[in-house]
Parts: C-alpha cells; sequence; structure tokens
C-alpha cells in the first residue's frame, strides 16, 4: 500500500517576534489517515496547523497540498481551530457559523443562498445539533460549540481536515459522536489531522501519530511508533501509557 | 423649523450613520481605544493638509489626514508586535506624540491659518449650514453635507459588497484567512473608512463627537441583539436618534450642539446598560434572584421527594426544618404550587406527579450536566439557562 502524500512539509521555521517556535519542521501526511498531533501545552501544535493553512508566514520552509501551495488548494482543505480562539458572544446564530465554511467556495462578494443554507442545515444534522440552528452562539454549551464548530468543517466538503482540539471540553458522548463521524470521514477516503491531549485514547482513536515540541520527534503509524520512548522524548518526563491490545 | 436647522439634523444624523457602520465592526473587534486614537492623531494631517490645499473640504486634505489615520494604526501594531507594551498602552504612546505635533504645527503658524485645535476637537455644526457648495453660481447645499453623504455613500456600498468577509473575519479571524479571504485587507479596510470617515467628519461635528458617534450607539446595540444585521440598524438608529434630540436639546438649551448629542448618546447608552432585556444590569440582577429562588425550590422538592412521612411534610414544620425565614419560604411554596408542582391538604404539602417528573429530571442534570435533558425546561426557568 503506497498512498499519495495529501500533506508534506519541508523545513517548516516558524517564529513569533524572532523566537522559533517549530524548528526545522520536515512531514508527509499521506492520504487516507486519521492522525493525532500529540504534544505539551505551548508545543507549536497549533502554529504548526496555522502555518500549514497559510494563518501565519513561516520564516523558512514550505508546505505542500497535493504537491501545490496551499493558496492553490484552499478548496481542498478544511479548518476547526481551537474553540477558544474565537469569541463566543459574537452576535450570531449556530446556522449563521456553519454557514461561514461555505464562504471559501463562494469567493470574494458573492452571497451565500439557498444552496449553501441546505447544506449548512444538513452538516447541523450530521452533528445532531439541527434543533438549534436559531440558537445564539453563547448559549450554546462548551461541547455544543465544538459540534458546530465540526458541522462548519463539513460543510467545507473539503479533502483534507484539519482539528485544533475538537474534544476539548465535551463530555463522553459528544466525544464518541465526534470521533465516530471522524473515523466516516477516513471511510470517505479523506484525510483527518487532529489536535489531540487525551493520551489514552490515541491508539483507539486514530491510525496515525505525530509527535511534536518545537521539533517533531516522530511521525508514523500508531502501531509502530506510539509508545514510551517518543512518549518520553516528547513530554520530558517518564510517561507510561497503557497501550491496549 | 428653518431651512439651515434642517439642514443641520441632516448633516448630523449622515454622520451619525456614517459612524455606526464601522463603529458596530469596532465594537465587535474590541478596538473602540483605536477609534479615539484615530480621531486625535489625524490632527497633524488635516494642518499640513491645509497647508498645502488651503481648504478644510478638499477631498485630498480629507486623504491626507485619513492616511495619519492609518499611520497610526500601522504604528500602534508595530510597537505592540514588539511584545514591550500591551494595546492599550501602545495607542497611549502613539497618539498624544501625534495629536502635539499637529498642536505644534498649528502654534507655529498660527498667523497663516484660521484653524485651531478646539475646532478640530469640537467642531461647529451651528456653521455648517454657512459653507455653501456653489456651482456656477447655483447653490447646491452645505458643503458638509456632500463631503458626509459621498463618505456615506461609499461606506455603505463597502458594507454591502464585504459584509460577509467582514463577518467571519471578525468572527474567526483563522478562518477567514484559511478560506482565502485576507483578515489583513479587511483590517485596514476598516481602518481606511473609520480614518476617512472621522476626518470627513471633523470639520462638521469634530473629532470627539465622531468617537461618541462611532462607539455608544455600538455598544448599545450589542447589549440589545443576538444578531448582526440588526445590531447595525440599531446601532444606526440610536446614533441618528441621538443626533437629532440632541440637536433640539442644545436648541433648547442653548448650548453646544457637538455637546448636547454627546449627553443624549451618554444617557442612551446608561439607560440600555440598565434595562437591556438580557444583558442588562438589571435584568442580570433579577436572574441571579431568580436562580436563588429556584435552587431554593428544588431543594424543598427534593426534600418532598425523600420524605414520605406526614409531619416531615407539615407546611410549620417545613420552615424549620429546611431553616429559612418566613418570606423565603413562602416564595418558595408560592412558586412550586404557581407551577403545579406540589399540592396543600391540610397543611400537608405532597408532590404532584409534575413535581415529581422535574425534580427526577433536574437531579438527573445537575448529577449528568447534559443539556438535551433540560431543553424544555429552560424557558421556564433560570436555573438551567447556564
Ligand atoms: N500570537 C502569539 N504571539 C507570541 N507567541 C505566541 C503566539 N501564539 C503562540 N505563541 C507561543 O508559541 C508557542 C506555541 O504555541 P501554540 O499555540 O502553537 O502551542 P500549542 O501546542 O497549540 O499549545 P496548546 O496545547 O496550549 O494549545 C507557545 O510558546 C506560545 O506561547
Ligand atoms: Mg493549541
Amino acid at each position: 500500500m503506497k498512498n499519495k502524500i495529501a500533506v508534506q512539509v519541508d523545513d517548516l521555521t516558524v517564529a513569533y517576534n524572532y523566537k522559533p517556535v517549530l524548528w526545522d519542521i520536515d512531514l508527509e501526511i499521506p492520504e487516507g489517515v486519521l492522525m493525532a498531533i500529540v504534544g505539551p501545552n505551548g508545543a507549536g501544535k497549533s502554529t504548526l496547523i496555522k502555518s500549514i493553512l497559510g494563518i501565519l508566514k513561516p520564516i523558512a520552509g514550505s508546505v505542500a497540498i497535493y504537491g501545490k501551495p496551499y493558496d492553490k488548494q484552499r478548496s481542498l482543505v478544511a479548518y476547526v481551530p481551537q474553540k477558544g480562539s474565537v469569541d463566543w458572544d459574537f452576535p450570531t446564530t449556530a446556522l449563521d457559523v456553519v454557514m461561514m465554511g461555505t464562504y471559501g467556495s463562494l469567493g470574494w462578494i458573492k452571497r451565500p443562498g439557498q444552496k449553501e443554507k441546505k447544506a449548512a442545515l444538513e452538516a447541523l444534522e450530521k452533528v445532531g445539533m439541527l434543533s438549534f440552528k436559531n440558537r445564539q452562539i453563547s448559549q450554546l454549551s462548551g461541547g455544543q460549540q465544538q459540534r458546530i464548530f465540526l458541522a462548519r468543517a463539513l460543510v467545507q466538503n473539503a479533502s483534507i481536515y484539519f482539528m485544533d482540539e475538537p474534544f476539548q471540553g465535551v463530555d463522553a458522548t459528544t466525544e464518541i459522536a465526534i470521533i465516530n463521524i471522524l473515523k466516516e470521514l477516513r471511510k470517505a477516503g479523506k484525510t483527518v489531522i487532529v489536535v489531540h491531549h487525551d493520551l489514552q485514547t490515541v491508539p483507539e482513536y486514530f491510525d496515525w501519530v505525530t509527535f511534536l515540541n518545537v521539533k517533531k520527534i516522530a511521525t508514523g503509524p500508531v502501531k509502530d511508533i506510539f509508545n514510551d520512548d517518543n512518549l518520553t522524548k516528547t513530554y520530558g518526563i517518564n510517561y507510561k501509557v497503557v497501550v491496549s491490545d | 423649523m428653518s431651512s439651515a436647522q434642517l439642514e443641520i439634523q441632516l448633516i448630523a444624523s449622515l454622520v451619525a450613520i456614517a459612524c455606526a457602520i464601522p463603529g458596530t465592526f469596532l465594537v465587535l473587534r474590541k478596538m473602540a481605544m483605536i477609534s479615539d486614537a484615530i480621531s486625535h492623531s489625524i490632527l497633524p494631517g488635516i494642518v499640513i493638509g491645509f497647508f498645502i490645499t488651503q481648504d478644510l473640504n478638499s477631498p485630498v486634505l480629507i486623504l491626507l489626514a485619513a492616511l495619519t489615520g492609518i499611520i497610526t494604526v500601522v504604528l500602534v501594531e508595530y510597537i505592540q508586535k514588539t511584545g514591550l507594551v500591551k494595546e492599550d498602552t501602545a495607542i497611549g504612546l502613539v497618539f498624544p506624540a501625534l495629536f502635539s505635533i499637529g498642536v505644534i504645527l498649528i502654534a507655529k503658524n498660527a498667523n497663516d491659518i484660521h484653524l485651531d485645535v478646539d475646532a478640530v476637537l469640537l467642531g461647529e455644526l451651528a456653521f455648517a449650514p454657512f459653507d455653501r457648495l456653489l456651482v456656477s453660481g447655483v447653490d447646491l447645499g452645505p458643503k458638509s453635507l456632500w463631503i458626509i453623504g459621498t463618505i456615506l455613500l461609499i461606506t455603505i456600498t463597502l458594507l454591502i459588497a464585504f459584509f460577509k468577509e467582514l463577518k467571519v473575519s471578525t468572527f474567526d479571524a483563522g478562518l477567514a484567512s484559511a478560506l482565502g479571504f485576507s483578515p489583513m485587507v479587511i483590517h485596514y479596510g476598516l481602518m481606511t473608512v473609520s480614518s476617512v470617515t472621522t476626518v470627513g467628519a471633523f470639520d462638521a461635528v469634530g473629532a470627539i463627537l465622531v468617537v461618541a458617534l462611532m462607539i455608544a450607539p455600538a455598544a448599545s446595540a450589542y447589549l440589545i441583539t443576538n444578531n448582526l444585521k440588526r445590531m447595525l440598524a440599531y446601532a444606526i438608529c440610536f446614533g441618528v436618534i441621538s443626533a437629532v434630540s440632541g440637536y433640539w436639546l442644545a436648541h433648547w438649551l442653548d448650548a453646544s450642539i457637538a455637546g448636547s448629542i454627546t449627553s443624549v448618546l451618554g444617557i442612551l447608552f446608561l439607560t440600555i446598560y440598565l434595562f437591556a432585556p438580557n444583558k442588562g444590569i438589571i435584568a442580570i440582577l433579577y436572574r441571579e434572584k431568580q436562580q436563588r429562588t429556584e435552587v431554593s425550590l428544588l431543594t424543598f422538592l427534593l426534600h418532598l421527594k425523600n420524605h414520605t412521612d406526614e409531619t416531615e411534610r407539615h407546611v410549620n414544620h417545613l420552615n424549620e426544618h429546611i431553616n429559612w425565614q418566613k418570606v423565603r419560604s413562602k416564595t418558595v411554596l408560592d412558586l412550586a404550587l404557581k407551577n403545579n408542582m406540589i399540592r396543600i391538604e391540610n397543611k400537608i404539602v405532597s408532590l404532584t406527579e409534575k413535581g415529581n417528573d422535574f425534580t427526577t429530571q433536574a437531579i438527573d442534570y445537575i448529577i449528568t450536566n447534559e443539556d438535551s435533558q433540560i431543553e424544555g425546561m429552560k424557558d421556564d426557568f433560570f436555573l438551567f439557562r447556564g
């Protein structure tokens, strides 16, 4: 099985105020994997995703999505930012937030119409949030807000999904609902990249993993590289996880 | 009403609308302070522009001064990026510096220009109708009306064209960028519109009123709606209402028009801040009081559910047992009765079926914290509204 490379990162170095937070990252993500990015707080996980998506400008290195620069491949990529990165008191509804996922395909100036609304409603249905469509977003619970973000990514109908801590602050039911949707995406041949904090669930949820802490520590299939050695290198302390099976 | 009076109100209203539109986005982006900075730091731009054009209403002057506004924003961001100081400090460093350059330029050339700092900061709306636009002898109305009308037209066109881009980049700059809508472009677009509006309006209404008209109506609107389009509409209404009523207030009090409009804006904001249905102070206090009562209600219902023998459920016994004051017990009993949750027979209180279900559900919710169970209860009880 020789998969195509969905995302290729070469010699990527990213800095805030001239202080590098990602050093010389090389990374190849094969098409069709469900990959976890793990690493301690401040390791640069969000920064890595933002740099791949062109939100941050790296000081060195390059990124390719299916062999071309991100600018040319926007329509292939969907993004779920970390939940805390937006203002949930913003005056808008759940449906409207999901509709934002369609803006990319519309381009500048053109407005969303019935077709976009229908797509947004379907995505809301898929994440079990249809009955909340007109709810103001500040009146949603943390888990519901996370589902709204997921719906917004689904509506982008992309090939590659980047999700920054989609399980943050969600209960067990929502976590299972979300992971099932992610697994469904993988089954449909999509590539899904998830920043994940709960190390216990990595082997159960994901088939691919990247260890990151300022530098890339390791990347590959969970069954080959998810071990105490890499965890210790990444987290600095002697880490023991129970890997079942 | 004379035509001059009408013209003044018209100018003030157009300024109010032109300010409310960028103001709404500034408030949502938590950038209210930046409009204050722009309004002061355009002074050197105005003075230099005036040296060049000799005409306070020239479009060249407006663009030059607006450029000073943009420079302010760039400088603030640059200083902030060094990571040495926070944004408000950076703003506090930049605009007094630029403003004082303007003041010095005016003082040094006081003989050559009829421009003073007061005029820039406070404006004089009462004089606006006297400076008229004459095209080959035909009177087309006050110049300020044309200037602010043109700016408003451009602002509305941009708003309609880029509404979705403004919305997404204000709510989630990361997503906007990933989707290809450069937040930088939108940010500087908004800053340009704010600067041009400030400069275009200063001659008529003064820089201070411009700031008040940008921030107060939008901040008031934010308190009463959860919908961006409505927020824009309310902000525009509040601005126009304040402009017109401020004008008449000044008329009756024989006071400064700009000052009166600013006062009305202040009163309007204060009123809404107190009385807004959800986010107002009074609503919040009321909600907290209700939540306290409802917690008591739940405690009370739970007590009834857990105790079957009649002595425990006797009205008098309840007072001592749950250890509440008379008033509180009565409030809780009344609330329970009103909602058909209890029945009182011979001073013995018992749960109705509805009360029983409610208690089970509420306890369930408190234990599992699962929101879906209590959707129906949210409308009736504050307790479940987070
Ligand atoms: N806007 C910024 N300006 C300056 N430094 C920043 C900025 N954003 C992040 N950093 C720094 O860059 C480093 C990496 O941050 P990043 O958000 O990528 O970490 P992360 O791995 O996503 O952490 P977390 O698990 O907490 O989300 C941290 O040291 C952080 O303090
Ligand atoms: Mg992060």
